[in-house]
């Protein structure tokens, strides 16, 4: 199903990625406002192509894979945008404006499958909470990602003794990445054990049982417990810095691995969707 | 006579600290001396000083400015009681565009011994401001004053000439800012109270580091220096305890082997929970052992790494600064083509006062039919006439400033056109409407 909106939101979220990026590569701060303009604008036209989606659905348009990727990709965005303004953190815009690019990017190239119905069972109060849960936590995922790489990127410059270039104070500093590191990765957690919680509670509801170990419940538990050792291990023996930046970069790999890999090879009853 | 703008003076480039410190005038005396200058120099329309450690210079107008530039060099070394012979050599002059070239660039600290230093364009406002003060301001000297303020300000934004450290202290800061991101539950630890050391801690105390730690061989000398940067000293033999709570360490003590191992800082950070320190190693033998720059979350800058990152600020600034020459070449222009106006102004309202005077002369002469005319009609002849002249004057005015390029051709240009419109009306009368009576029967 297309609409209107959704090529102008790849075009907005394509250029601004292109923008970021040489910006990022250039070491310079040329293209900053556009790109964040851009990525706002994307952003704006993805919504109203989800609300359009969502209106002919009648719920949240999340009823296949690529439905499931398009609305993560929008809600990235957001969280991108929140970063970059809020936090001033404009170097996180090259490493998340592209993966929304290809994100929608990819889920436009899957969606012209027609119009996709949501089979009766699944018609609930808790669609909309159980996946809006697990989409924002999987958005702190990836940012968390995101500003792992910056971290270290910025982190083996200064070991390198190659600190400092002409924009030095516009970089964050290595302790404001980590922080905001934790904060997502603290957030990502949170709403991932909410989704379980509501998938299992929806499961019960519709089948009578909470758990019934099909591989997204399985991998769900994996990355609910890699999270989970990540934390811990901040909390208690103090892991910061370049070890937690690696550690969210490899969980993060295994859940997009793994997700991906679950979705397209067994369906199951998430019929192919993340959420 | 045309007035040119003029400098004379040295800087840190033509003369010796020896004689710039000679040549000098303290702050407070800076008015007086323009009093002075301005009594005893007359050549000289306008006129202010700007004296720093790096320069002294008297920025003036003149419509002699050779003659100004000798009598200045002579003033200067009687009100300083300098032999002239001391300075003559390096003293260097400037006038026209080369002088607000030279102005220009000083504000945009092009001419700094470190350039893009951002003092020297207070400096500059302070001698316009006192010079105002002093009343030795004149047309020229603001404008000229006011557009080395706005073309620093236009490079500052364009350019990153100001961007980078250029001395350890301010390299240490930049690196610091890019580990940490809060400085006030930061401690600095100093091991040895040497000078750089001290200098280093200042600068970081500049940007909120609020809790220092100091230690040196030598007690009352990290007493001393803890009194006065407002630390807290610890003995020379029981300060490794207090590492654990320090994030950024300074060594500076002479040594002939690290005073740390990598083994012994691995338990520190780990007892630190793995916090980050910046280790600044300003120590020669260095103090602390390479090998520690390995292990996570701490970074080790020695001498030389942080004589690296200046000399890439340095090398960045001199590549910037070839954008900013640009930027002041075309102020240049725009100051030039000012100075070259200035030349007109008085022409323009010569010629403008004399096609006013004609209409209401004219108007004067035709007030008998006039007043029989309706109001609104009156009205009419009354506009008709204005924009008669105005659109003379108009052309006029055009013509004029077009191609001022060069002082002498405007000069050359305005005498032409003050001959051809500002004869004196009043006395030729009785020819104009011998004039105007010819015209009459014709028609």
């Amino acid at each position: 199903m297309e609409t209107l909106w959704l090529l102008p939101a790849v075009g907005c979220y394509t250029l601004s990625a292109i923008l970021f990026l040489s910006d990022r590569m250039s070491g310079k701060a040329r293209a900053g406002a556009a790109a964040l303009f851009l990525l706002g604008a994307g952003a704006v036209l993805h919504a109203l192509d989800l609300t359009a989606r969502g209106l002919q659905a009648g719920n949240i348009p999340v009823a296949n894979f690529a439905e499931a990727l398009s609305f993560l990709a929008w809600v990235t965005a957001l969280a991108a945008l929140v970063l970059i303004v809020r936090l001033r953190m404009m170097v996180i815009g090259a490493y998340a404006a592209p993966a929304v690019a290809i994100a929608l990017g990819v889920s436009s190239a899957m969606a012209s499958q027609g119009r996709v119905v949501l089979p009766a069972p699944l018609r609930s109060v808790w669609l909309p909470i159980h996946v809006s849960l697990a989409i924002v936590g999987y958005a702190m995922f990836i940012l968390a990602a995101s500003v792992s790489l910056v971290y270290l990127a910025y982190e083996s410059r200064l070991k390198a003794k190659r600190p400092l270039k002409s924009d030095g104070d516009r970089m964050p500093s290595l302790e404001k990445l980590d922080r905001i590191n934790y904060s997502l990765l603290v957030w990502g957690f949170v709403m991932l054990s909410a989704a379980i919680i509501t998938g299992a509670i929806w499961a019960d509801a519709t089948w009578g049982h909470f758990w019934s170990w099909e591989p997204k419940e399985s991998w769900s538990l994996v990355i609910w417990i890699l999270y989970a050792g990540l934390l811990e291990s901040r909390l208690t023996v103090g892991w910061r810095g370049r070890r937690a930046a690696a550690l969210t970069i490899v969980v993060f790999a295994v859940l997009v691995s793994s997700f991906v890999g679950v979705s397209l090879v067994f369906p199951g009853k998430h019929g192919g969707t993340f959420g | 006579m045309a007035q040119t703008l003029f400098i004379v003076g040295v800087n840190h480039q033509t003369a010796p600290v020896a004689v710039r410190e000679r040549l000098a005038y303290a702050e407070s005396d800076i008015a007086q001396a323009l009093v002075r200058l301005k009594q005893k120099v007359a050549s000289v329309a306008e006129a202010a000083i700007l004296s720093t450690c790096n320069r002294v210079e008297v920025v003036g107008v003149a419509a002699d400015p050779e003659k100004a530039s000798d009598e200045i060099a002579a003033f200067l070394a009687a009100d300083r009681g300098v032999d002239r012979s001391a300075f003559a050599d390096a003293l260097y002059r400037m006038q026209g565009r080369e002088a607000a070239r030279h102005l220009f660039r000083v504000g945009a600290s092009l001419d700094s011994m470190v350039v893009g230093e951002p003092q020297i364009l207070g400096q500059l406002k302070l001698a316009y401001a006192q010079a105002a003060q002093s009343g030795t301001v004149g047309l020229v000297l603001h404008r000229a004053f006011h557009k080395a303020f706005s073309t620093a300000k236009r490079i500052r934004k364009n350019t990153l000439i100001g961007h980078g450290a250029v001395s350890v202290g301010s390299a240490a800061v930049a690196l610091a800012s890019q580990i940490f991101d809060k400085f006030s539950d930061k401690t600095v630890m100093l091991i040895g109270a040497g000078r750089m050391a001290e200098l280093t801690a200042r600068q970081l105390k500049t940007i909120g580091i609020e809790s220092l730690i100091i230690t040196s061989r030598t007690f009352d000398n990290a007493v001393t220096l803890a009194r006065d940067l407002g630390g807290t000293a610890v003995p020379f033999d029981n300060y490794k305890p207090y590492l654990r709570i320090a994030d950024v360490v300074i060594g500076s003590v002479s040594v002939t082997k690290p005073i740390f191992g990598p083994e012994e800082f691995e338990a520190i950070i780990k007892e630190r929970r793995y916090k980050p320190m910046f280790l600044i190693d300003l120590g020669v033998p260095r103090n602390f052992d390479e090998r520690l720059n390995s292990i996570g979350n701490v970074y080790l800058y020695d001498i030389d790494d942080l004589g690296q990152v200046i000399d890439k600020t340095r090398a960045e600034r001199e590549k910037e600064a070839d954008k900013a020459e640009e930027i002041v070449e075309q102020e240049l222009e725009a100051f030039e083509r000012w100075m070259a106006g200035l030349d007109l102004v008085p022409t323009i309202k010569d010629i403008r006062y004399s096609i006013e005077r004609l209409r209401e002369l004219e108007l004067g002469r035709n007030r008998g039919w006039i007043a029989s005319l309706e109001p609104s009609e009156r009205e009419r002849v009354e506009s008709l006439t204005r924009s008669l002249t105005n659109k003379l004057l108009h052309r006029i005015l055009l013509g004029l400033r077009q191609g001022t390029n060069s002082a002498d051709d405007n000069a050359y240009a305005a005498e032409v056109a003050r001959r051809l419109l500002c004869g004196e009306f009043d006395l030729d009368e009785s020819e104009f409407e011998a004039i105007e009576e010819d015209d009459d029967g014709g028609i």
